[in-house]
């Protein structure tokens, strides 16, 4: 009797502590801090953790979008596992592989292809996600096809609607393995490291090196946690070379060979030895010259860079005959307004007159100035610079030799 | 001291060796407690659980993270069903091990063999409930079982699944399986077999006759040891539940697609272990079919304990019967060891 008593206030004492133990583990859950965008309207529960998260970007504001629309996940659960199972694309939910669920619909970024608003289609069938000219090329060069027209991808992509004289309606994807040269073969295995979908580098801070955060997301070498959450438009050399000055590949051996350092100087230390800069084009960040149809693709598959890539000096300078094409915004609806909202730099309003390429695509950071001068404003920099045409310089060049490398011959700066 | 409506669920006296930890493990009063945790825990999740596929596993969700102390019920369901079968299964082992089925308690031996059977659907249906990516597996391979069953497999299928495929169809009539279709039956079971007990004389001990110990205690002190043994396991599932939380995923997605967890629930992984041998219907229905009636012959076939023999453990006479229950135990143990085995 007496030692069921006893046993029953031990007991007792267990049953006490075990309640304060419930107690001290509801005590420690996270607060449920829930936020309900309005996209959705329903609740999620990340915020309870990622508390100290920047906004990404002012067009894609947290109380409209939350997180799940863009990142997946369980927007109930409070467990950091459970929560993030099922997360699109882990770190980086605009990877190729996952995109069109994270950033595309057509109320997003995969809109209507009249207005040429789907981005997601424009990007896969770009050479930065297809990967075509150094397929092509390689595949030229060692008697695998006999011309330099795009075949094979990355990814297998049709183009429903192929719009340029150099379009291709359709790529395979590239099977090293279906190859019987043996250098084409090397090339598909150590080779395929620099296109939008290719596996990033280990760690974290890379996994925004593919998709659309390549590009979007820059500056993720100062998170070496990989936390960076940004979106822009404002992107800085400094992201393009995280792909465009990350090594060089030897064709002896066929393989891409990594650099080793972290290039500081840009002119001194890009990969390409025998690349020629004018001093624009290594004081000016990237972007503020080559467009959004060069970047991201024109929608149409293209068989290498240089059918997409069609900037030259003389977009900006003209030649010794002409001045360069300019563009007057006509209305609210303009897609330099557009673009200009996106990255606030300049302050453009209908009546303003930019430059234009022969593609029609507005440099919209330009500006014609009155005095027959011209002035652009750096897309991540907002520093001034002002420039003069050709028309009516010393330039002693000839008429049918107006491309840019004819003008690196005497503007290049000695490397 | 004046007996409460508690004290007269019990007899005014019962021997004392009817109550002794070391012969009964409190193995059934343990069991019957841990239903009624079951059934108020289930009752208070009832509140919050969606059984529609979209919401199940959301539910879920809300109940572990966001219901106050909802984590804490559901842990505690989660816990006191896996006791449950552990200490159902403590329970027939401590009855055949003692003799203690022999008549006339053998009808009731059969009754708690059908609650046992109840108590494991009622696990496995509890399980499916969650409705997410780890039960998918479970899901269809062990309805799919149902198909192989000649003649009848198909019209089972669709009466379980309420369809070709596991659907919106098969939550809710899980979900009333698992309240009412079988709940309700361990409920009402349960107290027939407790009714089957006083009937028939109490837990097992030998005849007053040929009893060695006369010592009789009261209801005050059964209910006191019983009180004790509540607090006791009170104690164990809060902490279960603190430390070790109740399995969760993620929502399903596609039932199509091969889920990711392909392993059943603890219970059948001796059967899924079998499933790997071949034939379906033979190692995963006919098998376990036989060894449920191997135990229920168990009263009527082999040779029984003698009345003195009653109230300890290994009675001579039923050695026959201990053996049998000693090798379906360890050819289950083993096959779920098996099926746990790293790569298997």
């Amino acid at each position: 009797m007496h030692n069921v008593r006893r046993m029953t206030a031990l007991a007792s004492v267990l049953l006490l502590l075990s309640v304060l133990l419930v107690w001290f583990a509801d005590s420690r859950r996270p607060q449920s801090q829930a936020l309900t965008p309005r996209m959705t309207g329903e609740e999620e529960y990340c915020i309870a953790c990622h508390t100290d998260l920047p906004e990404i970007s002012p067009s894609h504001p947290v109380e409209i979008f939350g997180c799940v629309t863009c990142h997946g996940g369980e927007r109930l659960a409070l467990d950091a596992d459970l929560a993030h199972s099922t997360m699109r694309g882990g770190n980086n939910p605009s990877n190729l592989s996952v995109v069109e669920q994270s950033c595309g619909g057509s109320d997003c970024h995969s809109g209507t292809v009249e207005e040429e608003r789907d981005h997601i289609q424009r990007v896969m069938t770009s050479v930065q996600a297809t990967y075509t000219g150094a397929i092509a090329h390689i595949r030229y060069t060692f008697g695998a096809q006999p011309d330099q027209v795009a075949h094979y991808g990355i990814f297998n992509v049709r183009d429903t609607e192929v719009t340029t004289s150099t379009g291709v309606q359709s790529l395979e994807a590239f099977d090293p393995s279906q190859e019987t040269n043996p250098s084409i073969q090397t090339f598909g295995e150590t080779c395929l490291k620099c296109h939008l979908s290719a596996e990033p580098p280990e760690g974290a801070a890379f996994d925004r090196l593919t998709g659309c955060a390549a590009c979007h997301t820059p500056d993720v070498d100062s998170f070496p946690e990989g936390n960076v959450h940004q979106l822009t438009t404002a992107i800085p050399y400094t992201q393009c070379n995280t792909c465009h000055n990350r090594g060089n590949y030897d064709l002896r051996s066929m393989d891409f060979v990594e650099r080793d350092d972290n290039p500081t100087d840009r002119f001194h230390d890009y990969y390409q030895p025998i690349a020629q800069f004018t001093q624009c084009e290594w004081t000016l960040d990237c972007i503020d010259c080559h467009t959004r149809s060069e970047a991201m693709g024109d929608g149409d598959i293209h068989s290498n860079q240089s059918e997409i890539q069609y900037v030259q000096c003389r977009t900006c300078h003209g030649t010794l005959d002409e001045l360069p094409l300019t563009h007057t915004i006509a209305s609210e609806d303009d897609i330099a307004l557009r673009m200009a909202f996106l990255n606030p730099v300049v302050n453009l309003s209908v009546g303003d007159t930019v430059l234009v390429t022969e593609q029609g695509e507005p440099l919209w950071n330009t500006r014609v100035l009155s005095d027959g001068t011209y002035e652009l404003v750096g897309k991540a920099t907002g520093q001034v610079f002002s420039f003069s045409p050709v028309m009516g310089t010393q330039c002693t060049q000839n008429a049918d030799e107006q491309e840019s490398s004819y003008c690196h011959v005497c503007h290049a700066v000695d490397r | 001291m004046r007996p409460n409506f508690f004290h007269h669920l019990h007899p005014p006296t019962i021997p004392a060796q009817q109550s002794r930890w070391r012969y009964t493990l409190g193995a059934g009063g343990t069991a019957v407690f841990l239903l009624f945790v079951l059934a108020i825990t289930g009752m208070l999740e009832m509140f919050y659980y969606t059984p529609t596929p979209e919401q199940a596993a959301l539910s879920v969700q809300t109940i572990s993270y966001h219901v106050p102390l909802g984590g804490l019920v559901r842990n505690t369901h989660y816990w006191s069903a896996q006791l449950l079968m552990i200490v159902m299964a403590a329970h027939l082992i401590r009855v055949v091990m003692t003799g203690a089925y022999r008549s006339p308690r053998r009808f009731n031996y059969l009754l708690g063999l059908v609650l046992f059977v109840a108590v494991v659907l009622l696990n496995f249906t509890g399980y499916i409930l969650r409705w997410d990516q780890g039960i998918q597996w479970a899901l269809v391979v062990g309805t799919n079982l149902l198909k192989t069953i000649p003649v009848a497999g198909d019209a089972l299928y669709v009466m379980l699944i309420g369809g070709s495929q596991p659907g919106p169809a098969t939550l809710i009539r899980f979900y009333a399986w698992h309240i009412f279709g079988l709940g309700l039956l361990v409920v009402i079971l349960t107290g027939w077999h407790i009714f089957r007990v006083r009937r028939d004389g109490g837990i097992a001990v030998p005849p007053p006759r040929l009893r060695e110990d006369d010592a009789r205690i009261t209801r005050f002190e059964l209910v006191q040891r019983e009180v004790l043994a509540m607090i006791l396991i009170t104690a164990i599932l809060f902490i279960l539940a603190i430390f070790f939380p109740a399995p969760i995923d993620a929502p399903i997605e596609q039932l199509t697609t091969m889920a990711n967890d392909a392993s059943a629930p603890w219970f059948f992984l001796w059967v899924q272990q079998m499933l790997k041998w071949g034939d379906p219907f033979v190692w995963g229905i006919v098998v376990p079919l036989v060894v449920m009636l191997i135990l229920a012959l168990i009263p009527y076939v082999l040779p029984q304990a003698q009345d003195a023999e009653l109230g300890r453990w290994f009675p001579k006479s039923n050695r026959l019967a201990r053996l049998v229950l000693i090798g379906i135990s360890l050819l289950v143990i083993v096959l779920t060891l098996l099926a746990l085995l790293p790569g298997s």
